[in-house]
């Protein structure tokens, strides 16, 4: 801490004093009461505006609340006594109980003797600095720390408990009732010695708060599962119920998941013992517990963010004991986008599960949803992710978000079902738009800050295989509007290319038969659909285009230095 | 000036508990030693109920891992040993040139921490799973196990956690009591610089640090004969 030069040593000894008060209140506090806490994002050591009142005993616990800030201007007087009470209420049953008592005094200077102590500043502010230290690791230790862990981890699933954990600052104390105290330890930190006085903290506490039953999970001790019948890594679109329990839980803005049956719970299937309330969404998985050994920042995970109201298959890829976990934006929940192997379990697996949010998996390369072209399930995972990242502009299709890639060509995602997807979440945060001029507008693809899933080099023939249905009205149209060769990026014209395929009528039910056609074959017969809706000449026309749009993917593509396979 | 010396008590831990205790407790240390502008990290030990706070230095956080890691191959080459791992927290003060080196380390600080690593009777056939959920840590070993080797694996880890907690006390208790011998705060230093160190009950080794020590606090070379 940079003490002003010109100020005498008494002077910097108050400061130490003055600033000790606020910052024991802040690290107490910070331990105790989550909405005291600071955001995880804003602290950083490192950060360049960090605020003075920060650095002081070099310990930096973020911004202060404003809380904080108003008890602090209260408390002026370093003489007063500092007394702050972690109390627990039980709102029903009009219950408080203090559960902690922290004492920060400084004490009457006329019992210290000056001689005794030391007045160099700097051996002062480096005791503070140790006994401000050894508060904060104390914190952690107690109790009412774990309480508070215990409390606010069930503010999701509404506090089953009913206690909540409050503080009081005041500058005197009621003395304790003698039932209380005999259940109390109290803890006293050495003394540092400020002349003329001394700064002293202590702490009484209750070292047993099994009375007020918070949370049985956390003191629960491991167990041995003798039956363990696989993890989410090995399968991870399995459901295992809870047993006894027929469970119906609205999962995704009021949609519901199918009654499950009896089985014995799975590992991270804790979450489905306990019922949901009616407008409640459940997601296991995002029990602020779940994320307890990732943790690591002192931040606390979340739980009823309405971007997470997650139905359980969208669980973490990997180990259940070690989620990923990317936060995308300061104060929202974390999304787990899982890895593209896992992803291809997921894809493969994807019988079960017809419902798009069911499988909220971002379509990470076309490499990989080719194999299971039938799948379903990446755009609603593309929907998740992106709804959770900030500034995301709701306009534009996925191709504004992922520059430099090719929209897969599983045209069964088609905007149809995306759009049903949207209307069930509520949440438009971005639309799949189908105006082919929209997509080929889009020079957004370009942004480098976006990490787009499609690798826009392995758009594939088979892609083209899906396009059943082909509207030529729509196709020419959209091919003169959005591709004047030269202008418009690669990209919009693979995106336009897409779109006319999902348009298009269908073929024929012979794949290989339209790939020949495609490659100049002069199709003959008239055993096709297409055949008999439209002549030959519109056919021809049509692969005139096709063409057309070839030779402008290869010399863009030639271009970029890049590949493609459209054919 | 005078080196302070805290022995900490001796903790009974399996093979597979070494890490998350050992970090634990040299984490606790060094952030009571990390003077400099910090910010600090909580960390949620898996195996236990217990929270403590690191420092935020990625260096630290290094050192301590890699201590560990040798530790653990130590404890594999001499199992069913009790050993000891002693932080060292030293200044290092430039004298005149000696025999050895013209920087020498005044050591300040010495804390023992003492470990009994249990050797582990049976081992799992096949690995074991930990798996996390809402707190509670599953662990699947290859071989079922029965109710009462279970229930006694149990209450040996929450004896082991009300001694871990009772070091974390210890800890905070001597750095509270003891501030005078703490060096004063240089600008731009974060934390105190320290070494770790592995003597065990065997002599050869405790004997060949005891000799590293006097050798960096500038001994008279005739004391090596």
């Amino acid at each position: 801490m940079d003490f002003p030069e010109n100020l005498p040593d008494m002077g910097r000894l108050e400061q130490i004093v003055s600033h000790f008060f606020p910052k024991a209140l802040h690290i107490i506090l910070d331990s105790r009461i989550p909405s005291l806490q600071s955001r995880v994002g804003v602290r950083s050591r490192d950060r360049p505006n960090l605020k003075k009142s920060d650095k002081w005993f070099n310990l930096v616990m973020g911004d202060r609340p404003a809380a904080l800030e108003k008890l602090h201007s209260w408390h002026r007087n370093v003489l007063d006594s500092m007394i702050i009470d972690i109390i627990l209420i039980h709102p029903n049953h009009d219950d408080e109980t203090v559960i902690e008592r922290w004492v920060v005094q400084y004490e009457n200077p006329l019992i210290m003797s000056p001689q005794s102590s030391d007045p160099r500043y700097q051996k002062v502010y480096k005791k503070a600095i140790i006994l401000l230290r050894s508060l904060h690791a104390q914190t952690r230790l107690l109790p009412a720390y774990r309480a508070s862990r215990q409390l606010s981890s069930s503010l999701a699933s509404s506090s089953s408990s009913g206690y909540e954990m409050v503080y009081k600052v005041s500058s005197f104390s009621d003395v304790f009732s003698p039932p209380v105290t005999e259940t109390m330890k109290e803890f006293r930190f050495t003394p540092v010695e400020v002349p003329p006085g001394r700064l002293c903290v202590s702490v009484t506490y209750r070292s047993d708060l099994s009375d007020f039953n918070l949370g049985a999970h956390i003191t629960l001790p491991p167990r041995i599962i003798t039956d363990y019948v696989g993890s989410p890594a090995t399968d991870p679109m399995r459901f295992f119920p809870s047993p006894g329990q027929s469970f119906e839980g609205a999962s995704f803005q009021g949609r519901r998941r199918p009654p499950l049956t009896t089985e014995r719970p799975h590992s991270w299937s804790s979450g489905f013992q306990r019922p949901p309330t009616p407008n409640q969404s459940f997601s296991p998985q995002f029990s602020p517990d779940f994320f307890h050994s990732s943790r690591t920042d002192g931040g606390y995970g979340y739980g009823g963010d309405s971007h997470h109201q997650l139905s359980p298959p969208f669980s973490p890829s990997g180990s259940p004991s070690t989620p990923r976990r990317i936060s995308v934006r300061p104060g929202t929940a974390p999304v787990t986008i899982p890895s593209s192997a896992t992803f291809n379990r997921y894809v493969s697996s994807s019988s079960n599960f017809s419902e798009p949010s069911r499988n909220p998996l971002p379509p990470f390369s076309p490499k990989s949803t080719r194999r299971s072209p039938s799948s379903q399930d990446s755009l609603p995972g593309i929907a998740l992710y992106k709804s959770s990242r900030s500034g995301e502009s709701p306009s534009g299709g996925l191709m504004n978000h992922y520059p430099g890639h090719k929209l897969t060509k599983d045209s069964k995602y088609d905007s149809g079902r995306f759009s049903g997807l949207l209307s069930s979440s509520g949440s438009p945060r971005f639309g799949f738009s189908r105006s082919p001029s929209r997509l080929s507008s889009q020079d957004d693809l370009d942004d480098p800050d976006c990490s787009c899933p499609f690798d826009f080099d392995d758009v594939d023939e088979s892609g083209l295989q899906y396009s059943q249905s082909l509207d030529r009205r729509k196709t020419s149209s959209s091919i003169s509007q959005s591709l004047p060769i030269g202008r418009k990026s690669q990209d919009a014209a693979v995106g336009v290319l897409v779109q006319m395929l999902k348009t298009a009528p269908p073929l024929r039910q012979d794949s290989s038969t339209y790939m020949a056609s495609m490659s100049g074959v002069q199709r003959e017969g008239t055993e096709s659909e297409f055949s008999m809706a439209r002549s030959t000449s519109d056919a021809l026309e049509e692969l005139r285009n096709y063409k057309q749009l070839k030779d402008l993917l290869l010399s863009k593509s030639k271009s970029f230095g890049g590949e493609t396979r459209v054919h | 000036m005078n080196c302070e010396v805290c022995h900490l008590k001796e903790l009974e831990v399996e093979s597979f508990e070494i890490r998350e205790v050992l970090r634990c407790i040299l984490h606790t240390i060094v952030f009571h030693r990390a003077l400099g502008l910090i910010r600090p990290k909580d960390i949620d030990l898996e195996l236990f109920d217990i929270t403590y706070v690191q420092c935020g230095e990625i260096e630290v956080e290094k050192k301590i891992d890699e201590t560990i890691e040798h530790f653990i191959s130590w404890i594999e080459k001499h199992p069913n040993k009790k050993s000891q791992i002693c932080v060292s927290f030293y200044e290092v003060k430039s004298k005149q040139p000696s025999w050895f080196n013209n920087k020498q380390r005044s050591y300040w600080e010495q804390w023992y921490v003492n470990l009994n690593v249990l050797h582990q009777t049976k081992s799992p056939s096949h690995h074991s799973k930990l798996v996390m959920d809402t707190g509670v840590i599953y662990m699947f070993c290859g071989n079922p196990t029965t109710v009462e080797a279970s229930e006694e694996r149990s209450s040996r880890r929450t004896m082991l956690e009300q001694s871990l907690q009772e070091v974390l006390f210890h800890i905070i208790k001597f750095v509270n009591e003891k501030k005078d011998h703490v060096p004063p705060i240089n600008d731009g230093v974060i934390y105190c610089p320290f070494e770790i160190t592995m003597p065990s009950s065997s002599d050869s080794t405790f004997g060949m640090d005891i000799l590293k020590r006097m050798l960096h606090s500038g001994g008279h070379p005739s004391m090596l004969s």
